[in-house]
Protein backbone atom coordinates (compact mmCIF):
# COMPACT_ATOMS: atom_id res chain seq x y z
CA UNK A 1 0.00 0.00 0.00
CA UNK A 2 2.91 2.30 0.50
CA UNK A 3 3.76 4.89 -2.21
CA UNK A 4 7.39 4.07 -4.37
CA UNK A 5 10.34 5.27 -3.09
CA UNK A 6 10.00 7.61 -6.77
CA UNK A 7 6.59 8.68 -5.69
CA UNK A 8 7.48 9.37 -2.30
CA UNK A 9 10.45 11.68 -2.86
CA UNK A 10 8.25 13.45 -5.49
CA UNK A 11 5.88 14.07 -2.39
CA UNK A 12 8.88 14.99 0.11
CA UNK A 13 9.82 17.83 -2.09
CA UNK A 14 6.71 18.90 -3.24
CA UNK A 15 6.02 19.41 0.51
CA UNK A 16 9.48 21.21 0.95
CA UNK A 17 8.90 23.57 -1.74
CA UNK A 18 5.66 24.56 -0.54
CA UNK A 19 7.46 24.99 2.95
CA UNK A 20 9.99 27.26 0.99
CA UNK A 21 7.08 29.74 -0.53
CA UNK A 22 4.73 29.58 2.31
CA UNK A 23 7.74 30.09 5.32
CA UNK A 24 8.21 33.66 2.52
CA UNK A 25 12.11 32.63 2.24
CA UNK A 26 11.43 32.14 -1.57
CA UNK A 27 9.71 35.70 -0.93
CA UNK A 28 12.52 37.07 0.68
CA UNK A 29 15.54 35.89 -1.53
CA UNK A 30 12.79 37.21 -4.61
CA UNK A 31 13.20 41.02 -2.72
CA UNK A 32 16.73 40.20 -3.09
CA UNK A 33 16.91 39.58 -6.57
CA UNK A 34 14.76 42.35 -7.64
CA UNK A 35 16.97 44.65 -5.75
CA UNK A 36 20.01 43.96 -7.17
CA UNK A 37 18.64 43.88 -10.48
CA UNK A 38 16.98 47.01 -9.86
CA UNK A 39 20.37 48.63 -8.77
CA UNK A 40 22.20 47.42 -11.51
CA UNK A 41 19.76 48.49 -14.29
CA UNK A 42 18.56 51.54 -11.98
CA UNK A 43 21.69 53.35 -11.45
CA UNK A 44 24.11 53.77 -14.03
CA UNK A 45 21.45 55.94 -15.51
CA UNK A 46 20.79 57.87 -12.69
CA UNK A 47 24.46 58.67 -11.99
CA UNK A 48 25.45 58.82 -15.96
CA UNK A 49 27.08 55.93 -16.31
CA UNK A 50 26.39 54.24 -19.56
CA UNK A 51 25.95 50.47 -19.63
CA UNK A 52 28.28 48.12 -21.14
CA UNK A 53 27.88 47.79 -24.87
CA UNK A 54 28.46 43.74 -25.43
CA UNK A 55 26.32 41.08 -23.67
CA UNK A 56 29.36 39.17 -22.14
CA UNK A 57 30.53 42.33 -20.21
CA UNK A 58 26.95 43.85 -19.31
CA UNK A 59 26.57 40.27 -17.81
CA UNK A 60 29.64 39.70 -15.76
CA UNK A 61 28.80 42.39 -13.28
CA UNK A 62 25.05 40.08 -12.50
CA UNK A 63 27.48 37.01 -12.36
CA UNK A 64 30.28 38.63 -10.09
CA UNK A 65 26.82 38.40 -6.85
CA UNK A 66 25.10 35.31 -8.83
CA UNK A 67 27.78 33.32 -6.45
CA UNK A 68 26.64 35.05 -3.19
CA UNK A 69 23.04 34.82 -4.33
CA UNK A 70 23.89 30.37 -4.96
CA UNK A 71 25.15 30.87 -1.59
CA UNK A 72 22.32 32.62 0.14
CA UNK A 73 19.94 29.96 -1.53
CA UNK A 74 21.59 27.33 0.11
CA UNK A 75 21.49 28.62 3.36
CA UNK A 76 17.96 29.07 3.04
CA UNK A 77 16.89 26.34 1.00
CA UNK A 78 19.25 23.46 2.17
CA UNK A 79 21.07 24.19 5.37
CA UNK A 80 18.13 23.43 8.00
CA UNK A 81 16.10 20.88 6.12
CA UNK A 82 17.44 18.06 8.04
CA UNK A 83 18.80 19.43 11.56
CA UNK A 84 15.15 21.08 11.31
CA UNK A 85 13.21 17.48 11.77
CA UNK A 86 14.93 16.62 14.94
CA UNK A 87 15.50 20.37 16.59
CA UNK A 88 11.46 21.25 15.82
CA UNK A 89 10.46 17.50 16.58
CA UNK A 90 8.55 17.18 13.39
CA UNK A 91 10.28 14.19 12.64
CA UNK A 92 8.38 12.40 15.52
CA UNK A 93 5.63 12.97 12.71
CA UNK A 94 7.61 11.84 10.09
CA UNK A 95 9.93 9.44 10.67
CA UNK A 96 7.59 7.04 12.05
CA UNK A 97 5.70 6.56 8.16
CA UNK A 98 6.94 3.98 6.28
CA UNK A 99 9.36 6.01 4.28
CA UNK A 100 12.90 5.47 4.03
CA UNK A 101 15.47 8.20 5.34
CA UNK A 102 17.13 8.19 1.99
CA UNK A 103 13.63 9.01 0.45
CA UNK A 104 13.42 11.89 3.31
CA UNK A 105 17.21 13.37 1.96
CA UNK A 106 16.64 13.14 -2.04
CA UNK A 107 12.83 14.62 -1.68
CA UNK A 108 14.39 17.41 0.55
CA UNK A 109 17.50 17.90 -1.56
CA UNK A 110 15.46 17.92 -4.58
CA UNK A 111 13.12 20.48 -3.21
CA UNK A 112 16.51 22.62 -2.20
CA UNK A 113 17.66 22.56 -5.84
CA UNK A 114 14.40 23.07 -7.44
CA UNK A 115 13.91 26.36 -5.60
CA UNK A 116 17.51 27.24 -5.72
CA UNK A 117 18.07 26.67 -9.82
CA UNK A 118 14.54 28.71 -9.82
CA UNK A 119 16.27 31.94 -8.32
CA UNK A 120 18.65 31.84 -10.58
CA UNK A 121 16.96 31.09 -13.15
CA UNK A 122 15.06 34.33 -12.61
CA UNK A 123 17.86 36.26 -12.19
CA UNK A 124 20.02 34.67 -15.28
CA UNK A 125 16.95 35.54 -17.09
CA UNK A 126 16.13 39.19 -15.96
CA UNK A 127 19.84 39.89 -16.79
CA UNK A 128 19.81 38.41 -20.21
CA UNK A 129 16.63 40.01 -21.16
CA UNK A 130 18.18 43.26 -19.88
CA UNK A 131 21.36 42.25 -22.16
CA UNK A 132 19.46 41.62 -25.11
CA UNK A 133 17.36 44.87 -24.46
CA UNK A 134 20.18 47.42 -23.56
CA UNK A 135 23.02 45.77 -26.18
CA UNK A 136 20.70 43.97 -28.62
CA UNK A 137 22.86 40.78 -28.78
CA UNK A 138 23.10 37.83 -26.31
CA UNK A 139 26.08 35.03 -26.04
CA UNK A 140 26.27 31.46 -25.24
CA UNK A 141 28.72 32.24 -22.82
CA UNK A 142 25.67 33.88 -20.58
CA UNK A 143 24.13 30.53 -20.99
CA UNK A 144 27.45 28.85 -19.77
CA UNK A 145 28.10 31.12 -17.23
CA UNK A 146 24.57 30.10 -15.90
CA UNK A 147 25.03 26.47 -16.40
CA UNK A 148 28.30 27.10 -14.09
CA UNK A 149 26.44 28.92 -11.28
CA UNK A 150 23.60 26.04 -11.28
CA UNK A 151 26.20 23.32 -11.16
CA UNK A 152 28.03 25.88 -7.98
CA UNK A 153 24.49 25.79 -6.69
CA UNK A 154 24.28 21.94 -6.59
CA UNK A 155 27.58 21.44 -4.75
CA UNK A 156 26.42 24.29 -2.00
CA UNK A 157 23.45 22.40 -1.26
CA UNK A 158 25.77 19.17 -1.13
CA UNK A 159 27.56 20.72 1.56
CA UNK A 160 24.95 22.41 3.12
CA UNK A 161 23.09 19.29 3.62
CA UNK A 162 26.23 17.60 4.79
CA UNK A 163 25.84 20.13 7.62
CA UNK A 164 22.54 19.57 8.22
CA UNK A 165 22.76 15.85 9.02
CA UNK A 166 25.65 16.65 11.36
CA UNK A 167 24.83 19.63 13.60
CA UNK A 168 22.03 19.78 16.14
CA UNK A 169 20.82 23.34 15.57
CA UNK A 170 19.38 24.75 12.67
CA UNK A 171 21.18 28.14 13.78
CA UNK A 172 24.04 26.21 13.72
CA UNK A 173 23.82 24.71 10.30
CA UNK A 174 22.85 27.82 8.45
CA UNK A 175 25.44 29.93 9.85
CA UNK A 176 28.02 27.50 9.74
CA UNK A 177 27.08 26.98 5.58
CA UNK A 178 27.19 30.90 5.38
CA UNK A 179 30.39 31.91 6.59
CA UNK A 180 32.22 28.33 4.96
CA UNK A 181 31.22 29.79 1.62
CA UNK A 182 31.63 33.12 2.28
CA UNK A 183 34.73 33.48 4.67
CA UNK A 184 36.31 30.04 5.54
CA UNK A 185 36.72 28.69 1.62
CA UNK A 186 37.90 31.97 0.34
CA UNK A 187 40.37 32.42 3.29
CA UNK A 188 41.67 28.50 2.16
CA UNK A 189 41.48 29.30 -1.53
CA UNK A 190 43.51 32.14 -0.72
CA UNK A 191 46.07 30.95 1.25
CA UNK A 192 46.84 27.83 -0.70
CA UNK A 193 48.42 29.54 -3.58
CA UNK A 194 51.28 31.03 -1.13
CA UNK A 195 52.22 27.65 -0.24
CA UNK A 196 52.15 26.74 -3.78
CA UNK A 197 48.84 24.70 -3.79
CA UNK A 198 46.14 25.53 -6.46
CA UNK A 199 42.76 26.05 -4.85
CA UNK A 200 41.30 23.67 -7.89
CA UNK A 201 39.20 21.74 -5.30
CA UNK A 202 37.62 24.88 -3.02
CA UNK A 203 34.02 25.08 -4.25
CA UNK A 204 34.31 29.05 -3.79
CA UNK A 205 37.59 29.09 -5.87
CA UNK A 206 35.75 26.84 -8.58
CA UNK A 207 32.97 28.79 -8.69
CA UNK A 208 35.34 32.09 -10.30
CA UNK A 209 34.63 30.24 -13.39
CA UNK A 210 30.66 31.36 -13.80
CA UNK A 211 32.00 35.09 -13.96
CA UNK A 212 35.07 34.21 -15.79
CA UNK A 213 33.17 32.91 -18.60
CA UNK A 214 32.22 35.96 -19.63
CA UNK A 215 35.76 37.52 -19.80
CA UNK A 216 35.33 38.72 -15.90
CA UNK A 217 35.58 42.32 -14.69
CA UNK A 218 38.33 42.95 -16.81
CA UNK A 219 36.28 43.35 -19.99
CA UNK A 220 35.46 47.01 -18.66
CA UNK A 221 33.05 48.80 -16.72
CA UNK A 222 29.52 46.94 -16.42
CA UNK A 223 26.91 48.30 -14.94
CA UNK A 224 29.03 48.55 -11.83
CA UNK A 225 31.76 46.77 -12.65
CA UNK A 226 33.31 44.47 -9.47
CA UNK A 227 36.43 43.04 -8.41
CA UNK A 228 37.75 39.81 -9.64
CA UNK A 229 41.03 38.07 -9.90
CA UNK A 230 42.52 34.96 -7.71
CA UNK A 231 42.69 31.60 -9.32
CA UNK A 232 40.39 30.13 -11.96
CA UNK A 233 40.87 26.83 -12.79
CA UNK A 234 39.36 25.83 -16.27
CA UNK A 235 35.44 24.98 -16.51
CA UNK A 236 35.73 21.53 -16.63
CA UNK A 237 37.68 20.71 -13.31
CA UNK A 238 35.18 23.38 -11.46
CA UNK A 239 32.35 21.40 -12.88
CA UNK A 240 34.05 17.84 -11.89
CA UNK A 241 34.76 19.68 -8.41
CA UNK A 242 31.25 20.97 -8.38
CA UNK A 243 29.71 17.44 -9.25
CA UNK A 244 32.24 15.50 -6.28
CA UNK A 245 30.76 18.14 -3.76
CA UNK A 246 27.31 17.51 -4.55
CA UNK A 247 27.31 13.58 -4.68
CA UNK A 248 29.97 13.10 -2.26
CA UNK A 249 27.62 15.73 0.09
CA UNK A 250 24.48 14.17 -1.08
CA UNK A 251 25.85 10.58 0.11
CA UNK A 252 27.17 11.66 3.09
CA UNK A 253 23.69 13.42 4.34
CA UNK A 254 22.04 10.15 3.51
CA UNK A 255 24.14 7.81 5.65
CA UNK A 256 24.57 10.58 8.70
CA UNK A 257 21.11 10.92 8.56
CA UNK A 258 20.10 7.37 8.24
CA UNK A 259 22.20 6.58 11.44
CA UNK A 260 21.33 9.51 13.51
CA UNK A 261 18.30 8.81 16.09
CA UNK A 262 15.26 10.62 17.39
CA UNK A 263 16.30 10.42 20.86
CA UNK A 264 15.68 14.55 22.43
CA UNK B 1 4.89 -16.13 37.61
CA UNK B 2 2.72 -13.63 35.29
CA UNK B 3 5.52 -12.92 33.02
CA UNK B 4 6.22 -16.81 32.47
CA UNK B 5 2.22 -17.39 31.75
CA UNK B 6 1.90 -14.32 29.53
CA UNK B 7 5.13 -15.79 27.24
CA UNK B 8 3.27 -18.95 27.17
CA UNK B 9 0.24 -17.40 25.98
CA UNK B 10 1.89 -15.05 23.25
CA UNK B 11 4.35 -17.12 21.46
CA UNK B 12 4.08 -15.79 18.10
CA UNK B 13 6.98 -13.92 16.15
CA UNK B 14 4.41 -12.84 13.52
CA UNK B 15 2.67 -11.07 16.53
CA UNK B 16 1.81 -7.03 16.29
CA UNK B 17 4.52 -6.53 18.50
CA UNK B 18 7.28 -8.72 19.00
CA UNK B 19 10.38 -8.01 21.18
CA UNK B 20 13.45 -9.62 21.45
CA UNK B 21 15.89 -9.09 23.87
CA UNK B 22 15.97 -5.75 23.22
CA UNK B 23 18.26 -3.50 25.18
CA UNK B 24 19.60 0.53 24.69
CA UNK B 25 22.43 2.11 26.06
CA UNK B 26 23.18 5.23 26.22
CA UNK B 27 27.09 5.81 26.97
CA UNK B 28 27.00 3.77 30.38
CA UNK B 29 23.65 4.65 30.59
CA UNK B 30 21.25 1.71 30.79
CA UNK B 31 17.85 2.96 29.31
CA UNK B 32 16.54 -0.82 28.37
CA UNK B 33 17.98 -3.85 29.43
CA UNK B 34 16.89 -6.69 27.59
CA UNK B 35 12.96 -6.91 27.09
CA UNK B 36 11.08 -9.89 25.63
CA UNK B 37 7.79 -9.04 24.97
CA UNK B 38 5.06 -10.16 22.48
CA UNK B 39 1.63 -8.36 22.00
CA UNK B 40 -1.31 -10.80 19.92
CA UNK B 41 -3.36 -9.44 17.96
CA UNK B 42 -6.25 -7.70 19.23
CA UNK B 43 -4.81 -6.91 22.63
CA UNK B 44 -5.01 -3.42 23.82
CA UNK B 45 -1.44 -3.37 25.82
CA UNK B 46 -0.97 -0.69 28.93
CA UNK B 47 2.88 -0.05 28.70
CA UNK B 48 3.02 1.39 32.51
CA UNK B 49 5.90 2.64 34.54
CA UNK B 50 7.17 6.37 35.93
CA UNK B 51 9.02 8.81 33.92
CA UNK B 52 12.62 6.99 33.07
CA UNK B 53 11.77 3.54 33.03
CA UNK B 54 12.28 2.72 29.43
CA UNK B 55 8.46 3.21 27.63
CA UNK B 56 9.81 5.83 24.93
CA UNK B 57 13.01 4.35 24.08
CA UNK B 58 10.97 0.59 23.61
CA UNK B 59 8.50 2.85 21.55
CA UNK B 60 11.55 4.45 20.05
CA UNK B 61 12.91 1.06 18.63
CA UNK B 62 9.51 -0.30 17.47
CA UNK B 63 9.02 2.77 15.79
CA UNK B 64 12.12 2.88 14.10
CA UNK B 65 13.52 6.33 15.60
CA UNK B 66 16.57 4.61 17.57
CA UNK B 67 18.67 1.48 17.43
CA UNK B 68 18.36 -0.76 19.66
CA UNK B 69 21.87 -2.01 21.24
CA UNK B 70 21.37 -5.67 21.04
CA UNK B 71 17.88 -7.62 20.49
CA UNK B 72 15.18 -7.47 17.71
CA UNK B 73 12.20 -5.66 17.36
CA UNK B 74 9.52 -7.05 14.79
CA UNK B 75 5.96 -5.57 13.74
CA UNK B 76 3.82 -8.31 12.55
CA UNK B 77 7.28 -10.71 12.11
CA UNK B 78 8.62 -7.99 10.21
CA UNK B 79 12.59 -6.60 11.75
CA UNK B 80 12.08 -2.76 12.25
CA UNK B 81 15.60 -2.23 11.51
CA UNK B 82 15.88 -4.47 8.23
CA UNK B 83 12.92 -3.68 6.85
CA UNK B 84 11.24 -0.41 8.43
CA UNK B 85 9.44 0.51 5.58
CA UNK B 86 7.71 -2.41 5.70
CA UNK B 87 7.16 -2.55 9.25
CA UNK B 88 5.90 0.24 9.58
CA UNK B 89 2.88 0.03 6.74
CA UNK B 90 0.46 -1.36 8.92
CA UNK B 91 1.12 1.07 12.22
CA UNK B 92 -0.07 4.31 13.29
CA UNK B 93 1.99 5.73 16.02
CA UNK B 94 1.69 9.17 18.09
CA UNK B 95 5.15 9.71 19.65
CA UNK B 96 5.48 12.18 22.77
CA UNK B 97 3.82 15.11 21.45
CA UNK B 98 5.09 15.39 18.13
CA UNK B 99 5.42 19.04 16.15
CA UNK B 100 3.80 19.31 12.90
CA UNK B 101 4.45 21.69 9.88
CA UNK B 102 3.38 24.91 11.16
CA UNK B 103 2.98 25.94 7.64
CA UNK B 104 0.62 23.16 6.95
CA UNK B 105 -3.08 22.77 8.22
CA UNK B 106 -4.35 19.38 9.38
CA UNK B 107 -6.29 18.67 6.35
CA UNK B 108 -2.49 19.16 4.08
CA UNK B 109 -1.00 17.20 6.64
CA UNK B 110 -2.79 14.36 6.79
CA UNK B 111 -2.83 14.62 2.96
CA UNK B 112 0.90 14.42 3.03
CA UNK B 113 0.59 11.42 5.66
CA UNK B 114 -1.70 9.36 3.63
CA UNK B 115 0.18 10.46 -0.10
CA UNK B 116 3.23 9.04 1.29
CA UNK B 117 1.71 5.49 2.67
CA UNK B 118 0.26 5.52 -0.87
CA UNK B 119 -3.28 6.19 0.09
CA UNK B 120 -5.57 7.35 -2.86
CA UNK B 121 -7.34 10.79 -3.24
CA UNK B 122 -10.55 10.42 -2.17
CA UNK B 123 -9.61 7.51 0.63
CA UNK B 124 -7.16 10.28 2.19
CA UNK B 125 -10.34 12.78 1.90
CA UNK B 126 -12.68 10.94 3.27
CA UNK B 127 -10.73 8.95 5.98
CA UNK B 128 -8.83 13.12 6.77
CA UNK B 129 -12.90 14.14 7.29
CA UNK B 130 -13.23 11.14 9.58
CA UNK B 131 -10.14 11.10 11.49
CA UNK B 132 -10.17 14.59 12.19
CA UNK B 133 -14.61 14.58 13.38
CA UNK B 134 -13.04 11.51 15.81
CA UNK B 135 -10.67 14.27 17.62
CA UNK B 136 -12.99 16.90 17.11
CA UNK B 137 -10.85 19.09 14.87
CA UNK B 138 -12.81 19.36 12.18
CA UNK B 139 -13.52 22.85 12.47
CA UNK B 140 -9.55 23.70 12.55
CA UNK B 141 -9.21 22.04 9.44
CA UNK B 142 -8.55 24.77 7.08
CA UNK B 143 -6.12 26.39 9.68
CA UNK B 144 -2.33 26.47 9.88
CA UNK B 145 -0.90 24.28 12.39
CA UNK B 146 1.40 27.17 13.74
CA UNK B 147 -2.00 28.59 15.31
CA UNK B 148 -2.67 25.22 17.41
CA UNK B 149 -1.96 24.52 21.14
CA UNK B 150 -0.10 21.98 22.19
CA UNK B 151 -3.47 19.81 23.35
CA UNK B 152 -4.68 20.43 19.70
CA UNK B 153 -1.46 18.84 18.07
CA UNK B 154 -1.45 16.08 20.12
CA UNK B 155 -5.21 15.10 18.79
CA UNK B 156 -4.10 15.79 15.17
CA UNK B 157 -1.18 13.35 15.88
CA UNK B 158 -3.79 11.17 17.10
CA UNK B 159 -5.86 11.74 14.16
CA UNK B 160 -2.71 11.01 11.84
CA UNK B 161 -2.23 7.76 13.71
CA UNK B 162 -5.18 6.52 12.95
CA UNK B 163 -5.52 7.87 8.76
CA UNK B 164 -4.46 4.72 7.44
CA UNK B 165 -6.60 2.43 10.00
CA UNK B 166 -3.83 0.68 11.15
CA UNK B 167 -3.81 -2.45 12.55
CA UNK B 168 -1.21 -1.60 15.44
CA UNK B 169 -1.78 1.55 17.32
CA UNK B 170 1.27 2.46 19.10
CA UNK B 171 0.75 5.35 21.18
CA UNK B 172 3.59 6.79 23.67
CA UNK B 173 1.80 8.81 26.81
CA UNK B 174 -1.43 9.58 24.08
CA UNK B 175 -2.94 11.94 26.81
CA UNK B 176 -0.03 14.24 27.23
CA UNK B 177 -0.79 17.60 27.17
CA UNK B 178 -4.89 17.38 27.39
CA UNK B 179 -7.14 18.92 29.13
CA UNK B 180 -9.23 16.99 31.33
CA UNK B 181 -12.11 16.98 28.68
CA UNK B 182 -9.80 16.15 25.98
CA UNK B 183 -8.05 13.65 28.29
CA UNK B 184 -11.67 11.89 28.47
CA UNK B 185 -12.63 11.81 24.23
CA UNK B 186 -9.37 10.50 22.99
CA UNK B 187 -10.00 7.91 26.13
CA UNK B 188 -12.91 7.06 24.32
CA UNK B 189 -11.25 6.70 20.73
CA UNK B 190 -8.61 4.36 21.84
CA UNK B 191 -11.43 2.40 23.59
CA UNK B 192 -13.54 2.42 20.34
CA UNK B 193 -10.44 1.08 18.59
CA UNK B 194 -10.13 -2.15 20.99
CA UNK B 195 -13.96 -2.72 20.47
CA UNK B 196 -12.87 -3.04 16.59
CA UNK B 197 -10.23 -5.55 17.65
CA UNK B 198 -6.97 -3.33 16.63
CA UNK B 199 -4.04 -3.91 18.58
CA UNK B 200 -2.91 -1.21 20.39
CA UNK B 201 0.57 -0.46 22.80
CA UNK B 202 -0.18 2.12 24.93
CA UNK B 203 2.34 3.78 27.38
CA UNK B 204 1.36 5.79 30.14
CA UNK B 205 2.42 6.56 33.68
CA UNK B 206 -1.15 6.93 34.58
CA UNK B 207 -2.45 3.21 36.11
CA UNK B 208 -5.90 4.97 35.77
CA UNK B 209 -5.72 5.43 32.44
CA UNK B 210 -4.45 1.92 31.17
CA UNK B 211 -7.13 0.40 33.65
CA UNK B 212 -10.08 2.28 31.71
CA UNK B 213 -8.25 1.48 28.15
CA UNK B 214 -6.56 -1.46 28.10
CA UNK B 215 -7.31 -5.28 29.06
CA UNK B 216 -3.33 -6.17 29.69
CA UNK B 217 -0.79 -4.19 30.77
CA UNK B 218 3.09 -4.45 31.51
CA UNK B 219 4.93 -2.84 34.19
CA UNK B 220 8.53 -1.57 33.43
CA UNK B 221 10.79 0.20 35.84
CA UNK B 222 14.74 0.94 35.29
CA UNK B 223 14.47 -0.60 31.63
CA UNK B 224 13.19 -3.76 32.87
CA UNK B 225 9.93 -5.86 32.85
CA UNK B 226 8.08 -6.42 36.42
CA UNK B 227 5.11 -7.33 35.63
CA UNK B 228 2.85 -8.47 32.39
CA UNK B 229 -0.50 -10.18 32.75
CA UNK B 230 -4.27 -9.12 32.33
CA UNK B 231 -5.78 -6.00 33.95
CA UNK B 232 -8.25 -8.56 35.69
CA UNK B 233 -6.13 -11.09 36.46
CA UNK B 234 -3.33 -8.94 38.19
CA UNK B 235 -6.35 -7.24 40.31
CA UNK B 236 -7.48 -10.33 41.46
CA UNK B 237 -4.21 -11.64 42.51
CA UNK B 238 -2.62 -8.77 44.01
CA UNK B 239 -1.83 -9.83 47.45
CA UNK B 240 -2.29 -6.68 49.67
CA UNK B 241 -4.37 -3.74 49.20
CA UNK B 242 -4.74 -0.53 51.69
CA UNK B 243 -7.68 0.09 53.44
CA UNK B 244 -8.76 3.11 55.29
CA UNK B 245 -11.37 2.03 58.31
CA UNK B 246 -13.40 4.90 59.82
CA UNK B 247 -14.63 4.10 63.94
CA UNK B 248 -17.39 5.46 65.97
CA UNK B 249 -14.66 6.64 67.99
CA UNK B 250 -10.69 8.09 67.77
CA UNK B 251 -9.05 5.03 68.44
CA UNK B 252 -6.80 4.33 71.20
CA UNK B 253 -2.89 2.98 71.57
CA UNK B 254 -4.58 0.25 72.64
CA UNK B 255 -7.03 -0.42 69.40
CA UNK B 256 -4.47 0.34 67.23
CA UNK B 257 -2.56 -2.51 68.91
CA UNK B 258 -5.12 -4.40 69.37
CA UNK B 259 -5.74 -3.96 64.99
CA UNK B 260 -2.02 -4.71 64.53
CA UNK B 261 -2.65 -7.99 66.38
CA UNK B 262 -4.98 -9.51 63.50
CA UNK B 263 -3.38 -11.41 61.13
CA UNK B 264 -3.32 -10.42 58.04
CA UNK B 265 -3.05 -6.97 58.59
CA UNK B 266 -0.11 -4.83 58.52
CA UNK B 267 1.00 -1.18 58.48
CA UNK B 268 -1.57 0.53 60.70
CA UNK B 269 -1.33 3.96 60.55
CA UNK B 270 -3.75 6.52 62.35
CA UNK B 271 -4.75 9.04 59.75
CA UNK B 272 -6.81 11.44 62.44
CA UNK B 273 -10.56 11.74 62.59
CA UNK B 274 -11.02 8.36 63.73
CA UNK B 275 -9.92 6.97 60.51
CA UNK B 276 -7.19 4.29 60.29
CA UNK B 277 -5.14 2.95 57.58
CA UNK B 278 -3.39 -0.95 56.90
CA UNK B 279 -2.97 -2.95 54.46
CA UNK B 280 -4.48 -6.10 53.93
CA UNK B 281 -3.17 -9.68 52.18
CA UNK B 282 -5.24 -12.15 51.12
CA UNK B 283 -7.30 -10.33 48.50
CA UNK B 284 -11.26 -10.45 48.79
CA UNK B 285 -11.48 -12.98 51.38
CA UNK B 286 -8.78 -11.50 53.69
CA UNK B 287 -10.88 -8.38 53.36
CA UNK B 288 -14.07 -10.13 54.86
CA UNK B 289 -12.01 -11.89 57.34
CA UNK B 290 -10.30 -8.86 58.71
CA UNK B 291 -13.75 -7.10 59.12
CA UNK B 292 -15.09 -10.16 60.62
CA UNK B 293 -12.07 -9.86 62.96
CA UNK B 294 -12.20 -6.04 63.72
CA UNK B 295 -15.95 -6.31 65.20
CA UNK B 296 -15.86 -9.66 67.17
CA UNK B 297 -12.72 -7.51 68.81
CA UNK B 298 -15.21 -5.09 69.72
CA UNK B 299 -14.13 -1.96 67.63
CA UNK B 300 -16.92 -0.05 66.67
CA UNK B 301 -16.44 0.17 62.44
CA UNK B 302 -18.61 3.04 60.72
CA UNK B 303 -16.67 2.55 57.23
CA UNK B 304 -14.53 0.21 55.97
CA UNK B 305 -13.14 0.86 52.15
CA UNK B 306 -10.58 0.59 49.85
CA UNK B 307 -7.85 2.99 48.95
CA UNK B 308 -6.99 2.53 45.34
CA UNK B 309 -7.38 -0.54 43.68
CA UNK B 310 -5.33 -3.52 43.88
CA UNK B 311 -3.28 -3.15 40.51
CA UNK B 312 -2.25 0.42 42.03
CA UNK B 313 -0.72 -1.48 44.94
CA UNK B 314 1.13 -3.76 43.21
CA UNK B 315 2.21 -1.78 40.74
CA UNK B 316 3.82 0.52 43.61
CA UNK B 317 4.97 -2.39 45.42
CA UNK B 318 6.82 -3.97 42.29
CA UNK B 319 8.45 -0.45 41.62
CA UNK B 320 9.11 0.03 45.28
CA UNK B 321 10.76 -3.31 45.26
CA UNK B 322 12.57 -2.85 42.21
CA UNK B 323 13.83 0.50 43.02
CA UNK B 324 15.51 -0.58 46.13
CA UNK B 325 17.41 -3.61 44.12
Amino acid sequence: MTASSLAQVFIVATYEIRKYIRGRRLLGILILVGLIVGLFLGLPPALGIRYATTPNAFVSTFATFASLLVILSGVLFAADALVAEHEKRTGYFLFPNPVRREVLVLGKIAASLIVSVAVISLYYGTAALAALAITGSLTWDVGLSYLYAVGYATSVVGIAYVLSATLKSTVAATVLTFFLFTLIFGIVGAILPLAKIEPWFIPTSASAIIGNVLGGPSLGPGPGGGAGGGFVPDPATSLLVFAAYAIVGGILAILLFRRRELSS
Amino acid sequence: MFMESARAESPSREAPVHLEGVGKEYGHFTALKSLDLTVPEGTSLGFLGPNGAGKSTTIKIMTNLIRPSRGRAALFGIDVRREPTRALARIGAVIETPEFYGYLSPIETLAYAGRLRGMHKSEIESRSEAVLGEVKLREWADHRIQEFSKGMKQRLAIAQALLHEPQLLILDEPTSGLDPRGMVEVRDVIKSLTGEGRTIFMSSHLLGEVQEVCDEVALLNHGELLIRGSVRELSRGAETSTFQTTFLQSPTQADLELLASIPGLEEVKAGGDATVNFRISGGQEGQARILAAMVSRGLKVTTYRPVGSPLEQLYLDRIQESDRL
